[in-house]
């Protein structure tokens, strides 16, 4: 418990500032990163656009199947009749913006599929990491050889397992990519847990009489938080790329909502009438991908720069 | 060194198990009803009833999960007097089981409320006799007889007993009385090579994974041989020149690959080679089973998608681990003593920087893995990857459970491999 003079508000808030200052000098200093933040930050733009506005309903049947782009339809239309940039458009919301809990299209929570698999994979991760890492032992043994387990699937394969055992829909998609994504996290937060075990401060919780879960959550993770979080955004990429290949597997997001992955899925059937149709779609994913691994790649490099 | 070895391959042991665990439990019990598959969502209850009994489905989890890993056999021995054994069909050559009675291989079935026996003579010729009086008194006071029945079951009949039992045949539901109680499935487990019945095609599970993963292999193979000595010529190129422009265009264009995903590559290859220029087949047609050998074409472009993916891969590990051995003191102790820059980095720099890239890359095999999933499907090509697709698709448990099991062996025996050649080639572990 340390004593404040100053009251809190008045101290914390120039401090979270200049964090924030801060923050973005590490983003700013990295050419990478700013590149990977803009194409993030178009497709999020277009994203939020698409909730309030796209040039036509994306699940409507207004055209003809499979044109050509034209003035009406920028990016033609699909082999239903819809108008494909529409579809685009829409398709960031299911990765990034909203989760369908339900069936039902109306039941839907903020944050993409991939966001809440990545948070889902560092919850579940960092909590068998710090833990494995604190404990030791036993205990550190035990979750290390069952990670080991989930690590040695390949990731597809784990996804394919998974999906025919429970099925299909965003939420078993989240699972998915939880599943696969914690041991990783866990892999790393024990590595950073045994490092920052060695500090004073930790010993000075612990000769305080603090429980084992205190400096678990409250003195270690907070001082993993660096890594964890470039870690995080490199999973958001691994995410927008599982995602899409789930698509094209026919396994991924439920329709109609659009769906990147799905859409390339369906127009390979119509490749050789409408070859365009499959372009567009997998130059999504792929521009996403990459200004997530840019920001996350070009985020490490400074990080790392700046902390030596 | 032995020690490592014998540890290594004790932890591997174990993580084979618990994938094992990992596998069928989440598959069998997480899975839901397979009857519904099997049967459609019109079923009767007493028909599905009488199918997960016939597919043994009503023992308890752990029991199955023994049986499908080590087999049932054991367990059924138990029941009969008589030995049961294995022998491959003459027409197909895949593996039946059959019970050894006086040395004739003897099967039973149930027709009009008698037992007939069906002996296989030696010739591979089939004979049916009544089975006469094989029945036993049980504790109750029914007259029971266990056998090993057509569709490799070992069951359970009871004389007189009015139970209908619906069997799943060819032309649909068909109802039975008087027949089997109880059934154990026999299998060998897939400890023994024997991955149980595919449910989509009803044929055994391992007589097609090996021949499918063959396909995997060669494509996966040849992309493997390939993109290996380019990622590491580029990876090396970049990493000497470090900051420079050539080391600029590698690492985006690594980059670019490895954050494209591989279906993506292969549709845009699909396009520019396929369809557009129309130099090279689109998709690969199977008609014949070494259609690879016959014509090689098909393979370009799934060999190139592969290839892309892995290149960005493998030239960044070595582009890291060689820009870090050029940074190190001794290298630059070399440069003042005034050794030429050619023999530096070819004497000193390239032993110590490949040493990382080929262990790491062993280690992400099953990240390869992957790849060739997507690559088959996309390309239509009959290799494990589309099978355990196709399985996964159906919901056809035995077939994704094995071939995931074999997907993850090779992932693990590669990281083994991979782990035992870093410390044969660093001689500070080598000689500790």
């Amino acid at each position: 418990m340390t004593t404040t003079t100053a009251p809190p508000e008045l101290e914390s808030q120039p401090g979270r500032l200049n964090r924030l200052r801060e923050a973005l000098a590490i983003v700013f200093s990295s050419r990478t990163a700013v590149v990977g933040l803009a194409i993030v930050i178009f497709w999020l733009a277009i994203g939020v656009i698409s909730l309030f506005w796209t040039p036509y309903p994306p699940n409507a049947q207004l055209f003809d199947p499979n044109l050509p782009p034209s003035a009406v339809n920028v990016m033609g239309t699909d082999h239903l009749g819809r108008d494909t940039w529409s579809r685009i458009m829409a398709g960031t919301q299911v990765v990034l913006l909203k989760t369908r809990l339900a069936t039902d299209p109306r039941v839907v929570i903020p944050g993409g599929v991939a966001i809440w698999g990545v948070i889902g994979a560092v919850l579940v991760g960092g909590l068998l990491g710090v833990n494995a890492g604190y404990r030791g032992g036993a205990a550190d043994q035990v979750i290390m050889q069952v990670l080991d387990a989930f690590i040695a699937f390949p990731v597809i394969v784990l996804y394919l397992v998974i999906v025919t055992a429970l099925g299909r829909g965003d939420v078993i998609v989240i699972l998915a990519i939880t599943v696969t994504g914690a041991p990783g996290v866990a892999r790393l937060v024990r590595g950073l847990t045994m490092d920052i075990k060695t500090h004073d401060y930790i010993r000075a919780a612990e000769t305080r009489g603090e429980s084992k879960w205190y400096v678990m959550l409250w003195e270690t993770l907070p001082n993993a938080r660096g890594p964890i979080l470039v870690d995080a955004m490199l999973r958001v990429g691994y995410a927008i790329f599982a995602i899409g290949t789930l698509g094209f597997l026919g396994l991924g997001l439920p329709p109609p909502d659009p769906d990147w992955g799905s859409m390339v899925n369906d127009a390979r059937k119509y490749i050789y009438s409408n070859p365009l149709a499959i372009l567009w779609p997998s130059l999504a994913i792929a521009t996403l991908v990459i200004g997530v691994n840019l920001f996350a790649d070009g985020l490490r490099e400074e990080i790392t720069r700046y902390q030596r | 060194m032995a020690r490592f070895f014998l540890r290594n391959l004790f932890s591997m042991f174990i993580t084979m198990l618990l994938v094992s665990a990992v596998l069928f439990f989440l598959l069998e019990v997480a899975g839901g009803d397979v009857t519904v598959r099997l049967l459609g969502v019109f079923a009767t209850p007493a028909q599905r009833d009488s199918l997960r009994r016939q597919l043994g489905l009503d023992a308890p989890a752990w029991q199955r999960y023994l049986d499908w890993l080590a087999g049932s056999d054991w367990r059924a021995q138990q029941m009969t007097p008589f030995p049961l054994v294995t022998m491959p069909n003459p027409q197909t050559g895949e593996p039946g089981w059959w019970a050894v009675v006086d040395d004739t291989l003897t099967r039973w079935r149930l027709a009009d409320g008698e037992l007939i026996a069906m002996q296989r003579t030696a010739e591979g010729e089939e004979t049916t006799t009544p089975a006469g009086d094989v029945w036993t008194i049980d504790d109750a006071g029914n007259a029971i007889f266990w056998g090993v029945d057509v569709n490799n079951n070992l069951v359970k009949w009871v004389r007189g007993s009015d139970v209908d039992v619906l069997v799943l045949s060819k032309a649909g539901v068909r109802s039975e009385t008087g027949g089997p109680q109880q059934y154990i499935p026999l299998r060998k487990g897939i400890l023994r090579g024997d991955a149980g019945m595919s449910l989509q095609t009803n044929r055994p599970v391992s007589s097609t994974v090996f021949s499918r993963a063959a396909n995997s292999l060669i494509l996966a193979g040849a992309a493997f041989l390939l993109v290996m000595p380019l990622a590491l010529v580029f990876g090396v190129l970049a990493g000497v020149n470090e900051g420079k422009l050539l080391d600029r265009i590698i690492t985006i264009t690594g980059l670019g690959f490895t954050a494209t995903p591989e279906f993506v590559i292969g549709v845009f290859l699909i396009l520019i080679f396929g369809i557009w220029l129309r130099w090279l087949p689109a998709t690969a047609v199977f008609l014949t089973g070494d259609a690879i050998f016959r014509d090689p074409k098909i393979l370009v472009l799934p060999v190139l998608t592969l290839m892309a993916a892995e290149f960005g891969y493998v030239s960044r590990i070595t582009r890291a681990s060689m820009a870090e051995v050029m940074q190190s003191p001794y290298i630059r102790a070399a440069f003042i003593k005034g050794v030429p820059r050619r023999r530096v980095i070819f004497r000193h720099a390239l032993r110590n920087a490949l040493l990382a890239p080929i262990t790491v890359i062993m280690l992400q095999i099953n990240w390869l893995i992957g790849g060739v999933i997507v690559v088959e499907v996309l390309f239509g090509i009959p290799g494990l990857g589309a099978y355990i697709y196709d399985a996964a698709t159906f919901g056809d448990f035995n077939a994704v459970a094995a071939a995931a099991m074999l997907t993850v062996f090779v992932a693990v025996l590669t990281r083994l491999i991979g782990d035992m050649l870093y410390t044969y080639l660093n001689p500070r572990i080598r000689f500790a």
